[in-house]
């Protein structure tokens, strides 16, 4: 029989940022079908430029309210890197505690109040108390546990206020720390109450695979999120960093305000599932038990598992971060001074894993200091092509159900990936006059 | 009395302090490092004392007056419950320099007076006081000059650094008991009496300020030169940033504010520091703001210290710990700087002149920030502006008051508000205020209706003294909301026990427009009184009103009155009314031949705490909730804020 | 009984973490939503309706369409509430005014072709209340949670919310923190509105002002201290302009 509707949701819900879905069908042929980014341009270039290197941080900070632990030490790595600053190895050390922290709150963020809705038939977190107000707590719990820690490392989770150009404005006390493990322990275990109750609703995740390149950060001492090279599951390590743009090449299309990429393949994907297909065997051990519970294995090729993958993350942080504190309290925690520039001026790239995907941040300071030229690569950007193909594939394959039903279906897909949609409406190379 | 002096070697303190650390019946607080400035926080180890510190950042004041202090636990949901959360747990601070320890006795001396605080008293009964001698002396302090860098007393303990041992000079009965119970002393000999004046006398070459002034004459240098442009030179570049009030230790002004759970079922009433500084800091909840100009801020600030205190109490209010040259920014606020400045001016003046001085009963005892629960009765719409709210104490005690005097209306979750009370004395817990709508508080009591509840403290204020009228004729003069406190001395003077006691009554009432008439009926009814002159007018009126009376600002009024039969010397003039109107109406009054001396005024500024606290009722030296807010006018005019 | 509020959040061009900020009340969340409803939060919910009392908007206005989806909101809402400094203020979304919207279009885009395209069709940034008026505004870079706590009560209870006029060396001193001027750095806080509980000196990086100048920085004082610190204005302009670019005027309420 043929067909004839649309689906045309404007701005997604429960994703961040604003995004279109347009699929027009036509006879049981698709007509149109288009992921779209209408956010308002912000013109983040614009605003570093002629700041001063120890001004760049607080900006670019401000690119996003999520990843905004993320984007600052990108920032930093880079102005390090220009600048010839090498950080203590207790500042590594707290500044993984960081991504940590922004990873645990982002993750269960998603989980819980993003993506948990539509795995039980909800329209929202809200609704879903009554019914299952236990498991609401528990993710809030996490949730409140995530934030105080990057609060404790960083100032505050939202625009960090202790992370600066060669180290950390102020550190936390050894009873602080030792507090925190505490808490961490118990989110352990709370964690793994969660884990089983997700997997008893994570039926409603739709089996869709398409083979797709994945790329992200990978070391051979870590789960790599804080520091790494480039790895792609097609074509394994660069280790150029600074010729970045050879794997992330970037590109405009005129329906979005944001850009495409690719790289080996049409289009890529980076994130949790990205991050896990490349270094599984890296998990700490009760997150890989997460990660059986659900039947993950590296490679997995449907999106829909990402959330999964978030999950399995999220289990991962918690114990590195127990593992780091106790590193910390052994070595004894000192107030240390930022490590101050050994070079005027230069070219840095700082790359760092934020929730969403591998995320870059590229300067060029003059002798004065100031930026000249500024690019970040940002995950979701990376994401926006992969998301496009990914509805290429599905759609025909669901074609037959009702359109609501293919409504939620786009949806989840879009919200499977957790975009960032307002970081990612951030663009070109610019160079400064 | 002379006092004990003892010895303690340092190792022998180190244990003594630990001893008490983990003994854990006191709360251990000492002076310790905190960056490359010094603080007094909890203590974990007598390692961590820092003895030889030259001043902390915050002053001691922060244990006895917190920073953000908790007074109430209020339900929403209850009618009217609160309950006081006083500290009770027992600590002991050690390191308060002596300049602190005076500058906590000078503070005593205004929480504790008639009506104490109780939980500045709370406090001040369960901290024991370890002072130490200074050592170090900070770049901006001056105390050598201000004779407080050293003390004899507000310690119970005082320690002195003479080389391999403390001396520890005993003050009270409190310090030598915990001295005997967890402390190896010796005593003192005469060589260790001479270490000490030894000590004390080597730190003084320390001091690189010096005040040129000795705080007896502060005083007269300052009233010498209130209107000398220095005031307005220096507070221009002034960022009215209060950090000098913040960290000075003889400043304890403060805010209340009701902080309510997300919940909407119960809060908190919060006292918080607040700064003279500020520029809020007098504003009233019509919006007028009684210190607005910044060099008149920042000339207060000096007068208080200075000269308002001084006259109060007898002390300096500045004990030269140099925190405020540490703090201002534009290096405007040290008192040192500016009075040596003021040194090359005129000295000669009257110090008295921005202060009254009363001989106040105790107004109000016991509890002062706890409001007692009321029942409205009757709420009444006089005009569009204006309700007259009936009020009951629940717990049917009379009000007690005098006219004159006014109450703090509690509405827990929104505030308090002052307001005069309308009605007479009387054996009664019903009286009358009249509520105007002008912020959260009054908006929210415009809302309630008769049966609700709300918290009442008072009667505060100074109230008329009645024996002053007896005997003369009266002649009140009220305009627009003046009339609300007047009715409540006109009401009682009227009462035929009473009428007796004076001579000729003449009521003066004037308007802005008929529709702003508060208390017609009365006004009726004086009309009437056969020895009673009662004349109203108002400012002007529209056509459609249908106005039959008199048109025309109050002093239009004056000449109704028969002047050669008024015996204006025995007359006593009340003049109640908006701040603009005084200057005319008591010019009609002196035109009369009443003098000065003669003429009671009664005075609106921001009352909040109602005892003379939170400081922001000020007029120049003198407190309008306790000197006030009933003022004599030949003792008022000196003040220039009074107008 | 009474019926609750109903609230509707909206957010145009900024970070989303004033939105993330009212998330972060965590298990108060619960009692936010007993004393209002939340009918629309794009962010986390899939329902919305256009029947609302209350609207919180965050972001700043950058192109025609979104001030014509702002208009729309105002006329749905009683109350508007501007949520953070670019909603505000126009916060960091202001630094590129001090570009014309052409050159920076430009250099971002180079020679695209972007005419007629609804999207990028920007202007210069405008906080709501140039487009709409504004009823209450939550400050700060991010949102302070209290604040924004006791914004909601305040509005619940029916009474104006208190929000200070004071600059953060109020709550500065308050937390006994060591000046940061003392330290070296400029601070801006003797002319910030306070609020914030001094939160940026509290962990020792300088006040960068983002709760909005209450002082204009060329007035007497600031120069005085620039003297004294024998720092140029033009040192403190970047600070300056971080939150605060082209505010006409310092006024103690927008």
């Amino acid at each position: 029989m043929s067909k004839d509707f649309s689906v045309h949701v404007e701005h997604v819900t429960r994703v961040e940022g604003h995004g279109n879905i347009i699929l027009d069908v036509k006879n049981s042929k698709i007509e149109k079908l288009q992921w779209n980014i209408v956010e308002a341009p912000r013109f983040f270039e614009a605003m570093l430029r002629g700041q001063q290197y120890n001004e760049l941080r607080p900006i670019t900070s401000r690119i996003c309210g999520i990843c905004s632990i993320g984007h600052s030490l990108a920032s930093l790595k880079a102005t390090e890197d220009a600048l010839g600053i090498n950080i203590t190895h207790q500042t590594a050390t707290l500044r993984r505690l960081a991504i940590h922290a922004e990873n645990m709150q982002s993750h269960i963020l998603h989980i819980g109040y993003l993506v948990a809705p539509d795995l039980v038939g909800a329209g929202s977190v809200f609704s879903m108390l009554g019914k299952h107000t236990d498991t609401v707590l528990k993710i809030v719990k996490l949730h409140r546990l995530a934030n105080e820690m990057s609060d404790l490392i960083c100032g505050r989770t939202i625009h960090p206020i202790r992370l600066i150009v060669g180290g950390f404005s102020m550190q936390p006390t050894e009873k602080q720390l030792t507090e925190l493990k505490k808490r961490l322990l118990e989110a352990l275990e709370l964690t793994k109450e969660l884990a089983p109750i997700i997997q008893s609703v994570s039926g409603a995740l739709p089996s869709f695979t398409r083979e797709t390149e994945y790329i992200g950060l990978q070391s051979d001492d870590e789960y790599a999120l804080y520091h790494g090279d480039i790895a792609s599951t097609d074509t394994g390590r660069h280790l150029k960093y600074r010729e970045y743009k050879e794997v992330m090449q970037e590109y405009l299309v005129p329906q979005s305000t944001a850009k495409y990429a690719k790289h080996a393949r049409d289009s890529y994907m980076v994130g949790a599932l990205a991050r896990f297909n490349l270094n599984s065997k890296q998990l700490h051990p009760v997150a890989q038990e997460v990660a059986d519970l659900f039947k993950l294995k590296a490679i997995n090729y449907n999106p829909f598992m990402n959330t999964i993958a978030q999950l399995v993350e999220f289990t991962h942080s918690i114990q590195d971060s127990i593992y780091l504190i106790d590193s910390l309290v052994d070595q004894g925690i000192k107030q240390e001074k930022p490590i101050k520039p050994t070079k005027k001026q230069g070219r840095g790239v700082g790359i760092v894993e934020v929730p969403r995907g591998i995320l870059v941040h590229d300067y060029t300071l003059n002798s004065q200091g100031y930026c000249t030229k500024a690019n970040c690569i940002i995950p979701t950007n990376q994401n926006h092509a992969n998301i496009q193909k990914d509805m290429e594939k599905l759609v025909p394959e669901i074609i037959n159900k009702p359109p609501n039903e293919i409504e939620l279906i786009l949806e989840m897909l879009v919200r499977a990936y957790d975009p960032c949609i307002s970081c990612s409406t951030h663009y070109l190379d610019v160079s400064f006059k | 009395m002379k006092q004990q002096v003892k010895t303690i070697t340092k190792k022998d303190f180190s244990t003594f302090v630990n001893t008490l650390i983990k003994d854990g019946t006191y709360e251990v607080i000492g002076v310790q490092a905190k960056g490359k400035r010094f603080a007094f926080d909890t203590l974990s180890s007598a390692g961590d004392l820092r003895l030889d510190y030259d001043v902390t950042i915050l002053p001691p004041k922060k244990y006895f007056l917190p920073q953000y202090e908790m007074l109430l636990k209020f339900s929403l949901q209850k009618p009217f419950e609160g309950k006081e959360t006083l500290l009770d747990a027992p600590r002991i601070i050690i390191g308060v320099h002596p300049y602190d320890l005076i500058a906590l006795e000078q503070t005593d001396r205004h929480y504790l007076d008639q009506q104490q605080d109780n939980f500045y008293k709370k406090r001040r009964e369960n901290t024991l006081l370890i002072g130490v001698d200074i050592q170090s002396v900070s770049e901006r302090s001056f105390a050598a000059s201000m004779n407080t860098n050293t003390t004899d007393a507000g310690f119970d303990l005082l320690l002195t650094d003479i080389g391999a041992n403390y001396a520890v000079t005993i003050g009270t009965e409190k310090g030598e008991k915990i001295l005997k119970k967890y402390a190896t002393v010796k005593d003192a000999t005469s060589t260790d009496l001479n270490k000490i004046k030894t000590a004390r006398n080597a730190v003084l070459k320390k001091y690189k300020q010096k005040v040129k002034i000795d705080k007896k004459d502060w005083s007269s240098l300052l009233v010498a030169n209130y209107d000398h442009a220095i005031w307005e030179e220096r507070a221009d570049v002034c960022m009215e940033c209060s950090s000098c009030t913040m960290v000075c230790p003889t400043c304890f002004c403060y805010d209340v504010k009701d902080d309510v759970s997300l919940n909407l079922k119960q809060g908190n009433r919060i006292r918080t520091w607040d700064g003279c500084m500020l520029k809020d800091f007098t504003k009233v909840g019509s919006g007028e703001v009684f210190r607005d100009e910044i060099k008149e801020r920042y000339r207060h600030r000096f007068f208080r210290k200075g000269n308002y205190l001084p006259e109060r109490y007898g002390f300096v209010a500045c004990v030269g710990c140099g925190r405020c040259g540490i703090a201002c920014l534009p290096d405007i606020a040290d008192p040192c700087n500016l009075i040596n400045e003021l040194a090359h001016f005129n000295s000669e003046s009257d110090t008295g002149k921005y202060f009254i001085k009363e001989d106040n009963e105790v107004l109000e005892k016991g509890i002062i920030h706890l409001p007692r629960s009321a029942t409205i009765k009757k709420v009444t719409t006089c005009n569009e502006l204006d309700s007259l709210f009936e009020i009951e104490l629940d717990d049917k005690k009379p009000l007690g008051h005098k006219p004159g005097q006014f109450v703090e209306v509690s509405l827990y979750g929104y505030g308090e508000a002052p307001f005069g009370i309308s009605t007479p004395p009387g054996n009664t817990p019903v009286f009358e205020i009249m509520v105007r709508q002008v912020g959260n508080v009054t908006k929210k009591l415009c809302s309630l209706q008769p049966g609700d509840k709300v918290g009442i403290r008072g009667p505060l204020g100074n109230g008329f003294d009645m024996k002053t009228l007896e005997g003369k004729t009266l002649l009140f003069t009220s305009g627009g909301t003046g009339m609300v406190p007047m009715r409540s001395l006109i009401n009682h003077v009227l009462n035929p026990k009473e009428r007796n006691k004076f001579k000729d009554i003449i009521i003066l009432y004037g308007a802005k427009r008929p529709k702003e008439i508060t208390f017609m009926d009365d006004v009726d009814r004086w009309k009437k009184i056969h020895d009673v002159q009662c004349e109203l007018t108002v400012d002007k009126c529209e056509p459609s009103e249908c106005w039959g009376g008199c048109t025309g600002l109050i002093t239009t009024l004056f000449p109704k009155i028969q002047a050669d039969k008024l015996d204006s010397k025995n007359t006593i003039a009340v003049v109640i009314g908006p701040p603009v109107m005084y200057k005319f109406v008591i010019k009609c009054l002196q035109t009369l031949g009443i003098p000065d001396d003669n003429i009671y005024v009664s005075l609106e500024r921001r009352m909040k705490c109602g005892v003379a606290k939170c400081g922001h009722c000020q007029i120049n030296g003198v407190y309008v909730c306790k000197e006030g807010p009933v003022f004599n006018y030949g003792q008022l005019k000196q003040l220039p804020e009074a107008f | 009984m009474k019926q609750k509020p109903r609230v509707a959040v909206f957010d145009f061009a900024d970070c989303e973490g004033c939105e993330l900020e009212i998330a972060d009340l965590e298990e108060e969340v619960l009692d936010l939503i007993e004393i209002v409803d939340i009918v629309s939060f794009r962010e986390v919910m899939k329902e919305h309706s256009d029947d609302y009392d209350i609207a919180i908007v965050e972001g700043s206005i950058m192109r025609p369409m979104d001030e014509k989806r702002l208009r729309s909101i105002r006329n749905h809402a009683k109350i508007l509430i501007a949520l953070g400094a670019c909603a505000t203020m126009g916060g960091v979304n202001k630094i590129r005014n001090q570009w014309m919207p052409e050159d920076v279009k430009k250099e971002v885009y180079g020679n695209a072709d972007l005419k007629g395209n609804e999207l990028f069709d920007v202007f210069q940034t405008k906080a709501l209340n140039e487009v709409v008026p504004v009823d209450y505004y939550i400050y700060g870079c991010p949102i302070d949670r209290d604040e924004f706590k006791s914004v909601i009560t305040a509005i619940a209870l029916g009474k104006k919310p208190e929000i200070p006029r004071y600059p953060v060396c109020v709550e500065c001193k308050k937390n006994e923190n060591i000046c940061q001027f003392e330290l070296g750095s400029f601070c801006l806080g003797p002319i910030t509105r306070a609020g914030c509980k001094a939160i940026c000196p509290t962990h020792n990086s300088s006040c960068e002002g983002c709760r909005g100048l209450i002082k204009k920085a060329d007035t007497e004082c600031v120069k005085e201290v620039l003297d004294r610190y024998k720092l140029s204005y033009e040192d403190i302009r970047r600070r300056c302009t971080m939150y605060n670019y082209g505010r006409k005027e310092c006024s103690y309420d927008e």
